[in-house]
């Protein structure tokens, strides 16, 4: 994990977490299959991490239940595919050039696995 | 799904061949045409209808000679190329092009970090670095340089200098940018300053090299592609001390214009100092449904209860100092005596010392969570920014706020804004904030735009940054001699680029080549 999402996590949770938690955000993101983790949290954890934008606006519209995406276990890849690459309300599409197919299925994947 | 645009005067069959040329540069993955594809190019926030200002394609070099090699193509083919490094220029027309029709040149790929020098405090950047690269890249290799950032840090570092973006800790990030590397439209590669000497060591450490200076030339520019670029960073400072002052009162900015004026001047406030309005805040924390359900700008009332309710300010007055913690606490004390002088007020003081969580220091730690001020109306959110330049003038501040409020009204937006402090200028700025769902709103943000660029060119107030749809209308505004800026731009873009292939239209300049689309 990088300084920066150590960092941002710790910002994050000063406000509403105990440092017990801050620990197990750190655990949650290092999952066996390390590579699509990772490429998950660098082209996605800004906005879907705890406290992210895109976070708090999906606590806005779905709950706060459902707002962290690596903790749902209903997006299946077609509907990652989709929504990657048309937008989601307040979310921008990400072009190919940001996030290349190859990415963008190891990601649908990766949250698939989360779901297992 | 909507037909294929084509640049203006170029058949379907035309551009098919430029696209089967530039795929045999790039490779199939990189030439993107599909109609999803282009999509993810279109500007999110766009007053106009999208389809203004959409791509018929994009293509990604890998390299710089690949973008030599498509920017030779472009002129064979006469194909208009639209640059972009990260495309996040969000509230200023994204990654979409300014003429629809316009092929994206989208340099995303090109994203090494070629040289940090902590000894001398620079970078040498791709395009395609964003914000989050460079940071991680200090943070993982300890080295002792912070970089500067804007609010919404998604985007590109070289693409937020090049537009003369803002941010912290160190203001004008076009200010910093030491040494380019750019492909001009003919396709010969140049570099400049002292880049321009094949063996020099100070082409990221001194600005100007020999003869005219051209790093500005390319920046709100169409006269090349830049393609690296030098960057200067600060020293990771020993310590740093913010301070926060809330003023109850619109009229309050006034005077605290005044007093931040001359410490600006003197160097006692090294770096811009910010003036934000309740909105400000109040968009990032809330929704405007939570305070007011009618139509209309929100009334006064309304607007003091929520600024009781979250503990915040009409204005918020902000400035934070880096260095030396002894040097840091004589500059607050000379700030807040000035401030003592006019207001019995306190400021809120924050000290952060070296080696304590980086998040209270004030070093531009990248996020995006501030994009949440575009969800105030609800719906689709989408903004932009009006921002003309004013005498950093405390009564000439309050005179234009005025009429800019009575626009916010007479519109039916909330006034959301404030002022960076330069050293003998303010930006003055105007966030809209709309619901693209709402096309009735929509067009009222429009028209607001609108009529907030003919009050400030009015007053002689010329923006220094704008959103697509209003590039030609604003570069209007610097109408000296009847337009000879305009003129001489469009001399040097003919002369550059004859066929008008890099950008048209950036920034109000429009090659010879497509006389007919401005408007």
């Amino acid at each position: 994990m990088s300084q920066r999402r150590l960092i941002m996590i710790a910002a994050a949770a000063a406000a509403t977490l105990a440092f017990s938690q801050i620990a197990c955000a750190e655990e949650a993101a290092a999952p066996a299959a390390a590579d699509s983790a990772a490429l998950y949290e660098r082209q996605c954890g800004i906005c879907h991490d705890a406290g992210g934008f895109g976070t708090v606006m999906l606590e806005r519209r779905v709950g706060a239940e459902r707002s962290v995406l690596a903790q749902r276990n209903d997006l299946p890849p077609a509907y990652v595919r989709h929504v990657v690459r048309n937008g989601l309300r307040d979310m921008p599409p990400l072009t190919r050039v940001e996030l290349p197919d190859a990415d963008l299925e190891a990601i649908a994947q990766y949250l698939q696995r989360a779901r297992q | 799904m909507s037909q294929r645009q084509t640049p203006p005067g170029v058949s379907a069959a035309a551009l098919e061949r430029a696209f089967a040329a530039f795929t045999r540069v790039v490779g199939e993955q990189w030439a993107l045409r599909s109609e999803e594809d282009r999509r993810t190019y279109e500007d999110l926030y766009a007053f106009d209808a999208v389809d203004q200002h959409i791509p018929s394609g994009a293509v990604a070099p890998g390299d710089v000679e690949q973008v030599r090699a498509l920017v030779r193509l472009a002129n064979e083919h006469r194909i208009p190329l639209w640059p972009i490094s990260r495309g996040k220029n969000l509230g200023y027309g994204g990654a979409a092009p300014r003429m629809a029709g316009t092929v994206v040149l989208d340099l995303g790929r090109m994203n090494r970090i070629l040289d940090v020098n902590e000894k001398f405090g620079y970078c040498i950047v791709e395009p395609g670095v964003g914000f989050y690269d460079l940071f991680d890249h200090l943070q993982r290799e300890r080295i002792q340089l912070w970089m500067s950032a804007p609010g919404q840090t998604w985007g590109s570092v070289v693409g937020n200098a090049l537009d003369r973006g803002n941010g912290a800790p160190l203001g004008e990030h076009a200010e910093r940018i030491c040494g380019l590397e750019v492909v001009l439209p003919d396709g010969d590669l140049v570099r400049t300053g002292m880049g321009a000497m094949s063996n020099s060591d100070t082409w990221a450490a001194f600005k100007h090299g020999y003869g005219p200076s051209w790093d500005f030339a390319f920046t709100q520019s169409n006269f090349g592609v830049v393609t690296k670029m030098g960057l200067w960073l600060m020293p990771a400072p020993e310590a740093s001390l913010s301070l926060r002052m809330k003023l109850p009162r619109a009229e309050d900015a006034g005077w605290a214009i005044d007093a931040l004026r001359p410490l600006r001047l003197q160097g006692v406030i090294s770096q811009p100092a910010g003036i934000g309005n309740y909105l400000r805040d109040a968009a990032v924390r809330s929704q405007r449904q939570q305070w007011h359900q009618g139509e209309g700008a929100m009334p006064d009332a309304e607007v003091q209860r929520m600024i009781d309710t979250l503990g915040i300010g009409w204005w918020s007055v902000r400035m934070r100092f880096f260095g030396p913690e002894q040097v840091n606490a004589a500059k607050a004390r000379v700030v807040r005596d000035a401030f003592a002088k006019r207001t019995r007020i306190e400021f809120e003081e924050q000290v952060w010392r070296s080696g304590e969580p980086l998040a209270a220091s004030g070093a531009a730690i990248p996020s995006v969570s501030g994009l949440r001020l575009a969800n105030w109306m609800g719906g689709q959110g989408a903004h932009s920014t009006f921002s003309p330049v004013l005498p950093a003038d405390g009564a000439l501040a309050t005179a234009h706020l005025a009429r800019v409020r009575a626009r916010f009204s007479e519109h039916g937006f909330d006034y959301y804004g404030g002022f960076t402090l330069g050293e003998r200028a303010l930006i003055f700025t105007s966030g809209i904030i709309f619901n693209r769902d709402d096309a009735a709103m929509k067009a009222r943000a429009r028209a607001l735009f609108a009529a907030l660029i003919e009050d400030a060119a009015a007053a002689g107030y010329g923006e220094y940054r704008t959103h697509l749809s209003f590039m030609d209308r604003v570069a209007q505004s610097f109408d000296f001699n009847e337009g000879a800026l305009r003129r001489l731009n469009e001399k040097v873009k003919n002369a550059l680029d004859p066929r008008g292939i890099i950008a048209p239209g950036k920034q109000g300049i429009w090659p010879r080549a497509y006389p007919e689309t401005r408007r």
